[in-house]
């Protein structure tokens, strides 16, 4: 690892966003793209922050019953990053092993969220115990 | 908003007026005491309606929402109607949906909120002044005490009508957006374009696929051009809402093409997992119109590959 990419990550702005409908998710993803904008980011690299967000914000609130995402501008070392801290206090991801490995859904849908958001950014985590809720933590650092 | 559908919004059922009257704490005794001063009532109602116009008409603000003597007369006579309803003894589903039939007038002539609650504050006050004139000291008290909490009962049901009407008209703007925001466009005989554009919401995915179920049915579309370049974020929601058009699209016989992905969105799709091998997919509409063409029959045979 890179004496750089060691670096303790630094919090420059965070904000706390409610997510309770479906006009939240848009708040939240939106919010996402300002900050990936503002700090830099590609085109590409500002979708997949976007994409990602969109897909954790909308499990919370479909499969988590509504919680909270905090969005936070971070530099390590110079490099410039979002992170994005999504919490709900619903029933935990069931199979979680499964669920990461993608296609599979509870709902019919295509079930590719997790395991996509997962690829679309660099840091990827989920903490969720059954009936204690699911957090997942997901960050996303600009190209050098 | 018509008084009657805002009676119907704030669902004025036993439970629900009990639950109101609970919070105000309008007990059956403050009923009860307001209810034994009615001929005292009656007799200063003329007084009490006529000062509180004398104050609602003596504001420029406020006057101007009366524009006429005959519309005051009306007015004034509903208010007389009000006043002797604090004093019959009830609170219940009959007297919570005449209070909202009030509110919803005000409303519906567009008097400012302010405005309304303003005049419960004057009218609170020859209330006041009406038992104190009449009555010993403690009966006054106890007397206005009663209809202050009968009168905030009153008030709130008023807010909520007002609420409730701003409400729908977000709602029902909100459905005039979607409207126009799905235009389903016929660029050649058979083939129609709908460009999408903004959030794919769930009401509006819905709104989306209807209408466009609808004129496919209609033209008797043999090619349907989605264009996405207009969506800001393609996730597994959008991509789910193209799979279910297409296959919905499908079974009225027609195919569907999917145009205006760009390379972030391409890259993105990629990464999600998502695939779209069962749609049409090309990058620039043009290229989408001209494999539409193909697909009708139209373009020169041979002229590709
Ligand atoms: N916040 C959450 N709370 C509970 N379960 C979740 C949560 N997020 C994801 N899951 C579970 O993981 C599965 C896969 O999620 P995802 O990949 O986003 O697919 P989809 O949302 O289309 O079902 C969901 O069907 C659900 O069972
Ligand atoms: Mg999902």
């Amino acid at each position: 690892m890179a004496p750089t990419e060691a670096a303790e990550a630094k919090v420059l702005t965070r904000e706390a966003l409610p997510v309770r409908s479906e006009d939240d998710v848009v708040l939240v993803r939106r919010r996402a793209r300002e900050l990936a904008q503002r700090r830099g980011f590609d085109g590409f690299a500002q979708a997949a922050i976007t994409t990602a967000t969109s897909e954790i914000v909308r499990n919370a609130l479909v499969h988590g019953g509504g919680g909270e995402a905090t969005l936070e501008e971070l530099d390590r070392g110079g490099r410039a990053g979002v992170r994005l801290t999504c919490r709900d206090e619903g029933p935990g991801v069931l199979d979680l092993e499964r669920a990461l490995r993608g296609g599979f859904s509870v709902t019919g849908t295509l079930g590719l969220g997790l395991s996509g958001a997962r690829r679309l950014v660099d840091e990827f985590e989920v903490r969720s115990a059954p009936g204690a809720g699911t957090t997942v933590v997901l960050t996303k650092w600009a190209r050098r | 908003m018509r008084p009657e559908d805002a009676i119907d919004r704030l669902q004025l059922d036993e439970r629900e007026v009990r639950r109101r009257r609970d919070y105000f704490q309008v007990t059956d005794e403050d009923l009860a005491r307001l209810a034994s001063h009615r001929d005292l009532a009656t007799r200063h109602n003329d007084e009490v309606i006529e000062a509180l116009y004398q104050f609602i008409l003596g504001h420029p603000e406020s006057r101007a929402f009366f524009p006429d003597a005959a519309t005051v007369a009306r007015v004034k006579q509903l208010q007389r109607r009000y006043f002797l309803g604090l004093f019959q003894g009830r609170c219940d589903p009959a007297y919570a949906e005449d209070r909202v039939r009030v509110g919803a007038t005000h409303e519906t002539i567009r008097m400012p909120a302010r405005l309304y609650m303003g005049a419960y504050a004057v009218y609170l006050e020859l209330i006041r002044a009406m038992f104190e004139r009449e009555l010993e000291p403690a009966a006054a008290r106890a007397a206005y005490a009663s209809a202050q909490r009968l009168v905030a009962f009153d008030m709130a049901l008023a807010m909520d009508t007002y609420v409730a009407a701003a409400e729908d008209t977000i709602v029902r703007h909100q459905a005039a957006v979607r409207e126009l925001s799905t235009p389903v466009i016929r660029v050649f005989d058979r083939i129609l374009l709908l460009p999408l554009v903004g959030t794919i919401d769930t009401a509006r995915a819905q709104q989306v696929m209807e209408t466009l179920l609808t004129r496919v049915a209609e033209e008797q579309a043999r090619v349907v051009i989605i264009d996405i370049s207009g969506v800001p974020v393609v996730d597994t929601k959008v991509a789910e809402h193209m799979i279910m058009t297409t296959n919905a699209v499908r079974l009225l016989g027609a195919k569907t093409v999917v145009a205006g992905i760009s390379p972030v969105v391409a890259k993105t799709i990629v990464q999600l997992g998502i695939s779209l091998t069962a749609l049409e997919t090309r990058g620039r509409l043009q290229d989408a119109i001209t494999l539409a063409l193909e697909l009708t029959g139209r373009a020169p045979a041979g002229r590709q590959a």
